[in-house]
């Protein structure tokens, strides 16, 4: 693949990436996906060599929904990278996807990072974003060619208590 | 079980250079500044250190330079990679060569142009390089620098458990206070509650600007041996009592897709080093915890059991960790205040408390004779000191920490 220049940073997804190019390449077809152990059948949020669960190196990927809820949030004041200065302030959230929320344990879940962005894939207001609210993924498509997997806050209605701090 | 070589070893000699935001040198000058200085502060010669530690973010000099630079010959070296948490973790390596016969006496080092060359999150000199790898998933969406990596972390804590700005800011006021005491802290002014509060934000909901330490220029170095061999030598040995190195959550690097995110290394590493070193948190005069930002502080101190989990909030406001109070924590200003050191400065500072001489402002320092004034400009040490620990942090999945004794 390219060297995708995205916000004056040089991308460089390498053929030889066997962690993340498949959830780029998917992206570039707007999918979502994550790894699939193909001996346990636990997805994995990470799309790591190995199954954290059963230690397989045997996996695949596997679409989801793309839908889930915020886990944690911040809100980006000072940007440190020029090229999303213009974005200041921007959310960035951890998201907990719906599939295989709580398990095996109450502590676990596919917890994917990404910004929060509104209808013009332009950052969310500050005041949106909170732990609770439901979001689905958005792809950001660049002029480069590279697809971002982002969120959008979703009309759904919240899981558990809606939280943000006050300021 | 306590730990077999509890008190078999010790810290001999400290020093470092400057604290400062442009030293016009190499790293490699500052190191060898710093090593000289904990040299001659164990009042030892170049022959008599035969080992050497080091750990570096591809921004410093190397072992088998600074033994030129100081004439030395080595039995053992390593240069490794790492930042915050490697001071404690190379400790007990330092122990471990020295026990498994590589060596006798190791100088450890840590040396970075942190303000003018290679700042904190790869921006300065490492700016234009291409991202790949894992760095596609965070700065492909803005997240690069350290408190953007731990702040997931931080407010889903402020939300568990309702922690607040003002509870962090009595962190900050804290190191402050403490450093202006220290002639050589980089920020000596004592802020206010409203000076952090009012100060402008890095990351929302969980840093403002004076929540965050202050990236320097500067050398450390810290000199272990074995109690044994320290019996000839100049100064009052700091015993290490127990050391833990670099523990991790489960999870490592991807501890958010394991949680609960909201603890941290010390949850799982502190009942093993209290059992090594056999004390309790009541036996600790002085705490050093690692203070890249005032949520790293709190969060260690409720994870290392100083305080119950959910209630760092009202350990940091009770008073206890200022000068003067129950258990003072980082008494040089730490990283918010003295310096960002990755961890050595704070290591140095309880060595200095064990011996009775931290370099105040009080006269007579060196001789031990301080006024126990803790007002601006005037004493920082702390009565009595026995047992210290410190809390290094790498992230809220790494960590390590050491207790000594005097």
């Amino acid at each position: 693949m390219p060297v995708y220049e995205y916000k004056g940073q040089g991308i460089n997804i390498t053929d030889n990436d066997s962690e993340y190019k498949g959830y780029f390449d998917a992206a570039s077809e707007h999918k979502l996906v994550v790894k699939k152990c193909q001996d346990c059948g636990m997805l994995r949020g990470e799309p790591g060599p190995g199954c954290p669960w059963c230690t397989s190196l045997k996996w695949e990927w596997q679409e989801v929904s793309g839908k889930g809820t915020i886990y944690s949030y911040q809100i980006v004041a000072h940007s440190i990278i020029p090229g999303f200065r213009d974005w200041v302030p921007y959310a960035i959230v951890l998201v907990e996807l719906d599939e295989q929320s709580g398990d095996p344990t109450p502590d676990d879940g596919l917890r994917i990072t990404a910004n929060l962005l509104n209808d013009n894939m332009e950052p969310e207001a500050e005041e949106n974003v909170a732990i609770g609210k439901r979001v689905e993924v958005a792809f950001l498509d660049t002029d480069d060619g590279l697809s971002l997997p982002q969120f959008k806050l979703s009309n759904e209605a919240p899981k558990g208590e809606v939280w943000r701090y006050p300021v | 079980m306590t730990g077999k070589l509890k008190d078999k070893y010790c810290i001999v000699g400290v020093g470092e250079t400057e604290f400062s935001k442009n030293s016009g040198r190499s790293t490699r000058a500052l190191a060898t500044e710093a090593v000289r200085n904990a040299m001659n502060d164990a009042g030892l010669n170049p022959d008599q250190i035969d080992g050497m530690l080091s750990y570096h973010g591809g921004d410093s000099t190397t072992s088998t330079s600074v033994m030129y630079d100081l004439g030395m010959r080595l039995n053992f070296y390593m240069d490794c990679s790492g930042g915050g948490s490697s001071t404690e973790a190379l400790i007990g390596i330092a122990v471990g060569a020295i026990e498994a016969g590589m060596c006798e006496t190791v100088a450890i080092f840590r040396a970075m142009n942190g303000y003018s060359q290679v700042r904190i999150g790869g921006t300065g000199a490492k700016a234009s390089t291409l991202v790949s790898g894992p760095d596609i998933m965070k700065r492909s969406y803005g997240l690069i620098s350290a408190v953007q990596s731990f702040a997931f972390t931080f407010t889903r804590h402020m939300m568990e458990y309702g922690v607040t700005g003002e509870d962090l800011a009595h962190i900050k006021v804290a190191h402050s206070n403490h450093a202006s005491n220290n002639p050589k802290a980089i920020m000596k002014n004592r802020v206010t509650i409203d000076d952090v509060l009012n100060s402008r934000w890095i990351v929302k909901p969980v840093a403002h600007l004076l929540d965050c330490c202050v990236e320097t220029d500067n050398s450390t170095c810290i000199i272990v041996t074995s109690a044994e061999r320290a019996k000839d030598m100049k100064q009052q040995p700091a015993y290490i009592m127990a050391v833990q190195g670099r523990g991790t959550k489960p999870g490592g690097e991807y501890h958010y897709q394991k949680g609960p995110i909201s603890t941290v290394a010390g949850h799982y590493i502190g009942p093993r080093l209290f059992d090594l070193a056999g004390v309790t948190h009541d036996d600790i005069d002085v705490t050093g915890c690692y203070d890249a930002f005032t949520y790293t502080t709190l969060l260690q101190f409720e994870d290392y059991g100083f305080c119950k989990k959910g209630e760092g909030k009202d350990y940091v406001r009770s008073g206890a960790i200022n000068l003067g109070g129950r258990r003072p924590n980082n008494t040089s200003g730490g990283h918010l205040c003295e310096g960002y050191t990755h961890g050595m400065n704070m290591v140095i500072e309880n060595v200095r408390q064990l011996r009775g001489q931290v370099d105040d402002y009080c006269p007579e320092w060196q001789e031990g004779k301080h006024s126990h004034d803790y007002s601006e400009g005037k004493c920082r040490q702390v009565p009595d000191v026995n047992i210290t620990m410190n809390m290094g942090w790498a992230m809220p999945a790494v960590g390590s920490a050491l207790i000594m004794r005097r």
